[in-house]
């Protein structure tokens, strides 16, 4: 599945802007729900594991010390079992839940400073959101719903129903516009959700599980739309999900979760290639490491005289490589920016398969 | 095998039975009470009433003379502030329910059927068309239509009313968790204190008329208006609500574009159960000036009881009417189900001016046929009343079967030998020990606060000078909250295991439940011609419903592992009944019993309206002779002893284990 998006991927790499400040910055975010949660921060509670803080106090610890930049273009995958904290994470950006303490800049707006009419700005032109469980609402029409994020910022009904319209053009629901969202499949039901986000042009998009209560197959599809979106527009976004393969899909880094915490936090071949401990290596162990790890991971300095073999891009993953490599006796050049960076052989890539066992 | 350990281990904590030697059971040390009171009664029969210094013998008189000082006041050519506030409310009142019965008149019998018949259609459908044509029709029928447009117009006021204090209150709590906490006592209190004690002061202050009955009205159905709304507003989807906060709704385009229109159909109900609670009181709001069907039914309870029995069923047929048109309309138009494409809007506002035109039509016919007396000379009241006073007389014939072998035998039995010996005992037993047991149980079963606050209403009750009436009163309760409970349980245990029983009961106790109180006890003023029995039996019909559906929840609630775990030891199904499934339902008993008892008392005291001696009787006598003394005497007493045996029968709920959940 990486083969088809490898090109893209490639592309979309390059439409992330690492020279200007990032657009979201998290540091030392914490969320700890319960009586007195302000309390049991920055004492030593605050680092027991979670069910023994809960026995104590009383108190879940749902997210701790997370920090992260999330960089202009960029998708930003949040990974984790399920009671980890994700959805908690992503709904303190935007505060829907407050966060405990830390500190969250988003396009350059201190959102835990804001005030509630900040915030409501930020809400209606920055970010916005999807949710795992579409959260649209069962008394208005797919496209009233679609425009609702721009009722509620005053635009006219004229100008928002144009707008929503084409926005449900993007997303292939163009036919479905008079409809109620029961009367939807769920797939398209999340369309709805998604058009919704996006109508309003924001900055950066959350999605938090977007197509966990999907059927597989839509779910592939669904994962094919937003990675169109995404190229066509250049969004950055924040993605949550429980499923490895959609984030290694999706993600151009991965921020892997653990009862609150962040325990790696790398591109997907730095998880894959070299997992900081058995939780990450236990996600990562079904992946074939060949379809996720590039040139650059297995490759070694050249020496004199062997850099004048076939090229590749240094962003190639071993798996599409492999024919070239195997075809030629000589190695194989990995190329970035036009220069040779390094030199990849036959039995670099025999040991990053064989890899995949063990 | 480790199976069973397994399935053990997983029953949750709080199931788990405290286990105490039988000696020190609470079944057995208040039995040992009750030994110790019977010592007392045999020991001193008669000899120690409520004790003379401790009876504020001069309180009545008093509360006279207050009375007396406070109609003064507020008749003065100007009253003070306080007063004109009080008089203006009552006379808003009073004009309030006089201008929508003159409204109703104006449009005629035709008009008023055309108009609210169409009204139901367009927005109910045609079923509730029908039942509200249906409806009105038999009112004209039985000769009472203008008793029931006093009545209507009663509800209506007291309705709209009971919805512009309790909806936005509702919405409110259904928003913020902390002010539905603060909210939730009074609203308890307010369902639970019964009627009777509110009457005389809602009298005393603002006097009989309209305005008292829609006040007296409105304690009893504001707080299902809150209540449902608020559930309305919490039901809203989670995710909904989110997803609207993080587009950036303000809080008021949250409320009225997301969480009203959500809601819509659950504040619906809420309008629905306003009226059922509204109507349920039309009985006692017609003592105190709300006419209409109440009269009929108060004044022929002891002389004409067909008509009676007729305004009763008329107020029965009004409830279930106003019942199915309006959860009709609540369903039928809630817009997160009923989706209408743009023909469909069209059509529907075609036919609301359809429905407007016609109104128009059927009014003008009205007045120029000058309908308004149509009904009085086309009705078959004479012979409705003729064939039920036959059906009476022949239940009241001492030489029929029934008579003989069925109704004089029970009450006979009921009264002979159940509740006049227990009356007789706790009037006689030294008044010492009888206060003594009662907060003696109260502190077994419910632990040391409820055994004072115990102490001190029964102390409040002698005080005032009611301790005979309240023992009479509270015999009454405790043989009918026995009945209730036996009956209650027995069904309920049925209930929880027969899914066809459950199916029988429902519909069942929803009828008995939604029936005005009162109307209960009006068949059986007849059935059973000794004063204390027909009460009885009213409140057991009014509370065993209630009984039924705890225990049926709370022997169904039991936790499956529980009930796993005894089968794979063996047990047979009348075992896991008995040893498992009603020792662990026990607490849904307790409340089964504490909930059953504040029930029969409201209905206890309602009949005495039928003659049955103890405090409703003075509640009547003082609203019915302007003797306000003893109407307030009787009320503190009843209040009293409501606490009282609220607080007996608690059980320890505040010690209860419950679930511990951080979300
Ligand atoms: N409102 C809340 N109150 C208390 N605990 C909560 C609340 N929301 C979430 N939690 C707890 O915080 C932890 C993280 O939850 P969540 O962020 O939903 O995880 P995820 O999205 O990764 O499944 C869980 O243990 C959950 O029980
Ligand atoms: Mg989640």
């Amino acid at each position: 599945m990486t083969t088809t998006t490898a090109p893209a991927a490639l592309d979309r790499a390059e439409r992330i802007d690492r020279t200007g400040p990032p657009l979201i910055h998290a540091e030392g975010v914490w969320k700890i729900f319960g009586p007195h949660a302000d309390r049991v921060l920055g004492t030593p509670d605050a680092d027991l594991p979670r069910a023994e803080l809960r026995a104590k106090t009383g108190c879940v610890a749902a997210v701790r010390d997370v920090s992260f930049d999330v960089w202009p273009g960029e998708v930003f995958v949040v990974m984790g079992l399920s009671g980890s904290g994700k959805s908690t994470l992503v709904r303190t950006l935007i505060r829907l839940i407050e966060p405990t303490a830390g500190h969250i800049t988003i396009a350059g707006q201190d959102v835990t400073a804001a005030s509630s009419a900040d915030l409501r700005q930020l809400r209606r032109h920055t970010v916005s959101m999807v949710f795992q469980h579409f959260g649209l609402l069962a008394h208005r029409r797919v496209i009233d719903n679609v425009a609702f994020g721009l009722e509620v910022q005053g635009v006219s009904k004229a100008e928002r129903l144009a707008r929503a319209t084409e926005v449900l053009k993007l997303v292939g629901l163009e036919d479905s516009a008079n409809q109620f969202p029961d009367q939807l499949s769920g797939g398209m039901q999340q369309r709805v959700g998604v058009a919704r986000a996006f109508v309003v042009d924001p900055k950066v998009m959350l999605y938090d599980e977007p197509f966990s209560a999907l059927d597989p197959l839509i779910r592939r599809d669904m994962q094919d739309e937003v990675c169109r979106l995404q190229e066509e527009t250049g969004k950055t976004m924040v993605f949550i999900t429980h499923d490895l393969p959609e984030a290694l899909r999706l993600g151009d880094r991965i921020a892997i979760m653990r009862d609150g915490a962040i325990v790696q936090l790398g591109t997907p071949e730095d998880l894959v290639g070299s997992p900081a401990d058995e939780y990450v290596a236990n996600f990562v162990r079904d992946i074939p490491r060949s379809h996720v790890l590039t040139l650059r991971w297995i490759m070694r300095p050249p020496a004199p005289g062997e850099e004048d073999g076939p090229t590749l891009d240094v962003r190639t993953t071993v798996k599409n490589a492999i024919s070239v490599i195997a075809a030629n006796e000589r190695p194989v050049s990995a190329i970035e920016n036009g220069r040779v960076v390094g030199v990849v052989d036959r039995d670099a890539v025999l040991q990053a398969i064989a890899g995949e066992d063990g | 095998m480790s199976t069973v350990d397994e399935v053990v281990g997983a029953v949750p904590a709080p199931v788990v039975l405290e286990h105490r030697p039988w000696w020190r059971s609470r079944a057995v040390l208040s039995a040992l009470v009750v030994v110790g009171m019977l010592a007392g009664y045999y020991a001193a029969k008669g000899k120690y009433g409520w004790p003379a210094v401790l009876e504020w013998s001069s309180l009545k008189t008093h509360l006279d003379s207050f009375q007396i000082w406070l109609s003064d006041q507020s008749n003065e050519t100007s009253p003070n502030l306080f007063f004109r506030i009080v008089n203006g409310i009552s006379g808003g009142l009073d004009t309030l329910v006089r201008w929508l019965y003159d409204a109703l008149t104006k449009l005629t019998w035709v008009g008023t059927t055309v108009v609210a018949t169409l009204f139901a259609w367009r927005f109910g459908g045609l079923r509730a068309a029908a039942f509200m044509a249906g409806g009105l029709a038999s009112f004209a029928a039985f000769g009472l239509w203008d008793e029931s447009m006093q009545t209507l117009s009663l509800v209506l006021a007291a309705v709209a009313l009971s919805l512009a204090v309790g909806l936005p209150l509702g919405i409110a709590a259904g928003r913020s968790e902390r002010f539905d906490r603060a909210l939730t006592p009074v609203l308890d209190a307010m369902q639970i204190i019964p009627a009777f004690a509110y009457l005389m002061p809602v009298v005393i202050l603002f006097s009989v008329g309209p305005g008292a009955a829609v006040i007296t009205t409105m304690i009893y159905s504001v707080p299902p208006a809150v209540r449902i709304a608020s559930l309305g507003i919490r039901g809203v989807p989670s995710n909904t609500v989110e997803a609207a906060k993080a587009l950036g709704s303000t809080g008021s385009q949250l409320l009225w574009k997301v969480q009203l229109p959500l809601a819509r159909r659950m504040l619906l109900l809420a309008v629905n159960q306003t009226i059922l609670f509204a109507l349920s009181m039309v009985v006692i709001a017609g003592l105190i000036g709300g006419s209409g069907l109440g009269d009929p039914v108060t004044n022929g309870l002891n002389t004409n009881p067909a008509v009676a029995i007729l305004a009763g069923a008329a107020i029965v047929i009004m409830a279930i009417m106003l019942d199915r048109v309006t959860e009709a309309i609540a369903e039928r138009t809630d817009p997160t189900r009923r989706h209408l494409d743009e023909a469909g809007r069209r059509r529907a506002r075609m036919t609301t001016i359809g429905v407007l035109v016609a109104s128009a039509v059927a009014i003008g016919v009205g007045f120029a046929a000058n309908a308004g007396d149509i009904y009085t000379r086309y009705t078959i009241a004479d012979w409705l009343i003729a064939r039920i006073q036959s059906v009476l007389d022949f239940i009241a014939d001492p030489t029929t079967f029934s008579f003989q072998h069925i109704t004089n035998p029970l009450g006979n039995f009921l009264t002979q030998h159940i509740l006049l010996p227990l009356d007789t005992f706790l009037v006689a037993t030294p008044w010492f020990v009888t206060v003594a047991g009662f907060v003696a149980i109260a502190f077994i079963l419910s632990g040391l606060r409820p055994a004072l606050v115990t102490a001190a209403m029964l102390g409040l009750i002698g005080l005032v000078g009611e301790w005979q009436s309240a023992m009479d009163t509270a015999s009454q309760v405790l043989v009918a909250t026995a009945i209730s409970v036996a009956l209650g349980v027995l069904l309920g245990v049925w209930a929880a295991e027969s899914e066809k029983v459950s199916r029988i009961l429902r519909p069942i106790n929803d009828i008995l439940q939604t029936l005005p109180q009162l109307v209960y006890v009006i068949p059986f003023v007849y059935l059973f011609p000794i004063s204390y029995v027909p009460g009885m039996i009213a409140s057991v019909l009014y509370a065993f419903p209630v009984v039924v559906r705890l225990v049926e929840r709370g022997v169904r609630d039991v936790a499956p592992q529980a009930v796993e775990a005894a089968g794979a030891f063996g047990a047979t199904r009348r075992q896991v009944l008995l040893k498992v499934k009603i020792p662990l339902a026990r607490d849904a008993i307790m409340l089964g019993v504490n909930q059953g008892i504040i029930m029969v008392l409201a209905v206890v005291v309602i009949a005495g309206l039928a003659s049955t001696p103890g405090l409703g009787y003075e509640v009547v006598q003082g609203l019915q002779r302007n003797e306000f003394g003893l109407g307030v005497v009787a009320s503190i007493a009843i209040l009293a002893l409501g606490i009282a045996l609220d607080r007996v029968t608690r059980g320890n709920q505040g010690n209860r284990r419950t679930r511990e959940d951080v979300s």
